[in-house]
């Protein structure tokens, strides 16, 4: 029973990366942020979820005041619950994830005192105004069941994040599970494995047109490719964000709350108890800043909620409030919410196990590897552990990222041209294991030139991409000043989905340039990860958002 | 100039070792030159949830150090701290019931001196409009000021018909009605409440070895339907009153955590008066809060704890209620509504054989 017990929790944990960053430049995850610390005074770090950036300039304000310093690493909630479970030999002196069942998930020796709830926000479906008007979602109660057959019928294109990586399309996909499975008071392993529930969440999943690691992200993207989607499933504070931040004269997204399929992200911050008593003083005062009536304010001038009982904002405050907590945008605070109940964890984990295997919209990856010559060595050795944890699907499974039958593998290695262009096939372990074996046999050589093999690997995703059946995504690894130009890449590229429904992350190593690598994941719909710490959670992390 | 730096040197490696020896706490606590704080006694262990603002609080902690003594306390269920085998050298443990007391005894802890410290009842906290629809239908009754649920038999069976919340004339809210508790394999107050329908589908009896197994398929039901379940009473108290009536329409707790938080949010008292209800089972179940001394030092906590001054203060600022005999705890001094002076109708808890096996079923969902 203990073993299983741990077994779910370490699936569980490897399943949720966390999600949401709510800057234009999202921090990525395990990147370290702080503030100057002042000499010989106490100093705090945190390891929280990435949507509580925005909120860093009042933990660093509050630093300041008391001249202490504080440091953020910003992590997914694999590598914090994993974090958690250290115990008193974690690194960090308080963590805040997304949600509070990380902490009961993670914190297996009990050093988690006084966790409290900073702010919550629900999980909701918006889509553009004009739509909701059309559908009349803005003048009655929606279930999950209308909105699938809004989605079918309309061809909506929406966006979400991936269930098994960040913590809104964790707490939607249960949410619309539960609605699916006909509303039972809470999940069972019984209702995962009805052919009914399954059909519909496959429906609706694979409906998604473009897939995130990270919610904060996820609204980046929809706010700079605008009017190409017509809504997303995230955080209401997401939606709050989005239309406030739309050029004049834009049609905002109208939030739609799901009667029967409704989430709510908590935020609880907690201190990590290793018996200091100088660092804990230090974090009650956060705490308790945090959750004075001055801070509980801006915070929720930010979107979220958070009045100290229940869900709705003080009849005081709400003209002032309205810009944000717009009713034209259909946020609704007086709206009783009742989230689905969360099912135990054996059940969470068994879902999130079938979300990534079954449900899901398969993947069609592409990895674009540089084996130049000046990653003779080390490099090439973080490179072989960073396939091997993607490819091997014991280690991929840890974190949440194995395979599905259904998904397609591509890796093109390079140097100044294509080395060689290898495909597979769904998730049989020998199939996989074969193409790692290829992989890890090849020897660097000769110069950079990433545009020419990332194009390779566009014309060998084309006829897939084009079936519309996939999260495509291409990955591309380099580690330095590469030859050609974006204008190469574009040539070729010319009548693919490239850039729109096919996004390019590049992931920085050794001697990249970061403008480099920066502007063509940006002119491509997607991001730069920089593996130069941890190439690895780079490349992990990178793989999240397809 | 080299003899001086040897003596630094020396200083160094003393203060180093000072720091390993006694812990950084005292360290702190010197460098923070409060040198009162250094001499007193420091006491470690572990209590429920719901006692950790109370021993958390500047008051009781200075009442504390009157009697020469620090507390240095971690949260944890009642269930689980005394379950766990393993001991991180705590002085005394402090879960929510005797039952707890018992169980430790079982699992082979030595005590060196155990006794009931506070009384509080389980309530239900709920919401105006829940409780108004509760009256209508007769489960609840108010009377003197105080709800009270007159009728848990038929608020249990309303729940196990999984009658939704609109048939009892609450559209406003969706889905089915439920009760929400701790989870019993961990937390008391989820433990106490299992036991509090089992006596109650009993007939209102105590259930014993031989009558459990009658209702526990039912108890086992009703659990399962919950889904997670928190581990502490404190986090389940507090996401009630944040989420609100949609997410939490009616939870299991502690009659001191209202008490308590109304105190220490003062600015919020109106609204929590003008939404907030607590309901009084009848009859419901005590929880008495024993604190298990496992040393000496334990020993002084636990005759500290039941001075007439810390249990005056626990009834005026955290809502418990006297575990001394003969001592009346007058609500009027608290600026809350809805409390009865006395609590009369209470049923004995199960053996702890009984609970045993209660929590060992729902262990298992």
């Amino acid at each position: 029973m203990k073993l299983f017990r741990l077994a779910a929790l370490i699936t569980v944990l490897a399943a949720f990366a966390l999600s949401g960053c709510d800057q234009n430049q999202a921090p990525q995850q395990g990147k370290k942020t702080s503030s100057l610390p002042p000499a010989n005074s106490t100093s705090l770090s945190i390891v929280s979820g990435s949507e509580n950036s925005t909120l860093e300039p009042l933990l660093q304000q509050f630093a300041r005041q008391q001249n202490i310093s504080i440091q953020i690493n910003y992590m997914g909630s694999v590598d914090i619950g994993l974090e958690l479970a250290k115990g008193t030999a974690s690194q960090f002196d308080a963590v805040w994830p997304a949600s509070s069942l990380w902490l009961s998930l993670g914190d297996k020796q009990g050093v988690i005192k006084n966790a409290k709830s900073i702010m919550r926000s629900p999980v909701v479906f918006a889509v553009r105004k004009s739509i909701a008007q059309k559908l009349g979602w803005d003048k009655k109660d929606v279930t999950v069941m209308e909105i699938l057959e809004a989605v079918e019928k309309e061809h909506l294109r929406f966006a979400m994040t991936s269930a098994t990586q960040s913590n809104s399309g964790t707490s939607a996909f249960l949410a619309f599970l539960n609605a699916f499975a006909g509303g039972p008071e809470v999940l069972t392993a019984e209702h995962l494995h009805d052919p009914a529930a399954a059909d519909k969440i496959k429906r609706f999943l694979r409906s998604v047109n473009r897939s995130s690691g990270s919610s904060g992200w996820l609204k980046d993207m929809l706010l700079k490719d605008y009017l190409y989607y017509d809504g997303m499933v995230n955080y209401e504070a997401m939606v709050i964000e989005f239309n406030r931040q739309l050029p004049p004269g834009q049609e905002p997204l109208y939030a739609v709350y799901p009667v029967d399929g409704i989430s709510i992200a908590d935020s609880p911050l907690g201190f990590i108890a290793k018996g200091d008593a100088t660092k804990e003083a230090a974090f009650t005062k956060l705490q308790d800043y945090l959750l004075s009536p001055t801070i509980q304010d801006s915070i929720q001038a930010q979107g979220r909620r958070t009045g100290l009982i229940s869900m709705d904002v003080d009849p005081a405050k709400s003209a002032a409030l309205r810009p944000v907590f717009n009713p034209d945008w259909g946020i609704d605070v007086s709206r009783i919410l009742t989230p689905i109940r969360l099912p135990a964890v054996p059940v969470v984990a068994d879902a999130l196990n079938l979300y990534q295997t079954a449900f899901r919209k398969p993947s069609l990856t592409a990895y674009v590897l540089d084996y130049s010559g000046s990653m003779a060595g080390k490099g090439v050795d973080q490179l072989r552990k960073a396939m091997r944890t993607l490819l091997d699907q014991r280690v991929a499974k840890e974190y949440m990222l194995q395979a599905s039958p259904e998904d397609v593998t591509i890796v093109v290695p390079f140097n100044s041209s294509v080395v060689t262009s290898l495909e597979a096939k769904g998730n049989d372990p020998q199939v996989l294991g074969d193409l790692l074996a290829k992989i890890e046999n090849l020897e660097p050589g000769g110069g950079t030139n990433m545009y020419v093999a990332a194009a390779e690997a566009v014309r060998k995703m084309q006829s897939y991409a084009e079936s519309g059946q996939y999260h495509a995504s291409v990955i591309v690894m380099s580690d330095g000043m590469s030859e050609g130009s974006m204008a190469q890449f574009n040539a070729t590229i010319a009548g693919t989905g490239m850039g729109k429904d096919i996004p390019l992350f590049t992931i920085l190593f050794g001697d990249a340039q970061p403008e480099q690598m920066k502007a063509f994941a940006e002119a491509m719909s997607g991001r730069m990860f920089d593996g130069r710490v941890d190439v690895v959670q780079a490349f992990r992390e990178a793989k999240g958002y397809n | 100039m080299q003899k001086f730096l040897g003596l630094i040197i020396l200083l160094a490696v003393a203060a180093a070792t000072a720091f390993f020896m006694f812990g950084k706490d005292k360290v702190a606590s010197f460098s923070s030159g409060s040198a009162s704080t250094a001499n007193l006694t420091l006491v470690t262990g572990k209590a429920g949830s719901e006692k950790i603002n109370f021993l958390q609080s500047e008051n009781v902690q200075r009442l504390l150090a009157k009697q020469g003594l620090r507390v240095d306390v971690r949260k944890s269920g009642s269930v689980e701290m005394v379950l766990e085998t393993t001991s991180s050298g705590e002085d005394f443990l402090w879960p929510a019931s005797q039952v707890n007391v018992e169980f430790f005894k079982k699992t082979g802890g030595s005590i060196q001196q155990s006794a009931d410290v506070f009384n509080s009842p389980i309530v239900l906290y709920s919401w105006d409009i829940v409780t108004d629809a509760l009256i209508k239908a007769g489960i609840v009754q108010h009377r003197d000021g105080v709800n009270y649920i007159i009728d848990l038999p038929k608020l249990l069976t309303l729940i196990m018909e999984k009658r939704q919340w609109k048939e009892i004339n609450l559209p406003q809210l969706y889905g089915s009605m439920i009760i929400r508790t701790t989870d019993p394999s961990k937390s008391n107050s989820g433990s106490m409440f299992a036991a509090l329908i089992a006596n109650t589908l009993n007939g209102g009896e105590v259930v014993s070895t031989t009558s459990v197994s009658n209702v526990l398929p039912q108890v086992t039901d009703f659990y399962a339907r919950l889904g997670y379940m928190e581990a502490s009473s404190a986090v389940l108290f507090e996401k009630f009153l944040q989420q609100g009536v949609g997410a939490y329409p009616l939870i299991v707790g502690y009659e001191n955590q209202l008490v308590e938080y109304s105190l220490m949010h003062k600015e919020h008292l109106d609204l929590l008066k003008s939404k907030v209800r607590v309901l009084y089972p009848v009859p419901t179940v005590w929880a008495s809060h024993p604190l298990i001394a496992l040393n000496e030092k334990g020993k002084k906590l636990l005759t500290a704890l039941k001075s007439p001054e810390i249990q005056k203060l626990a009834w005026e600022e955290h809502g418990f209620r006297s575990g001394l005999l003969g001592v009346e705890n007058d609500p009027s001094v608290l600026d809350v509504v809805g409390l009865p002076k006395t609590i009369d109708a209470v049923m004995p808890m199960p053996s702890a054989a009984v609970m045993k096996e209660i929590t060992k079923q729902l262990s298992s969902l």
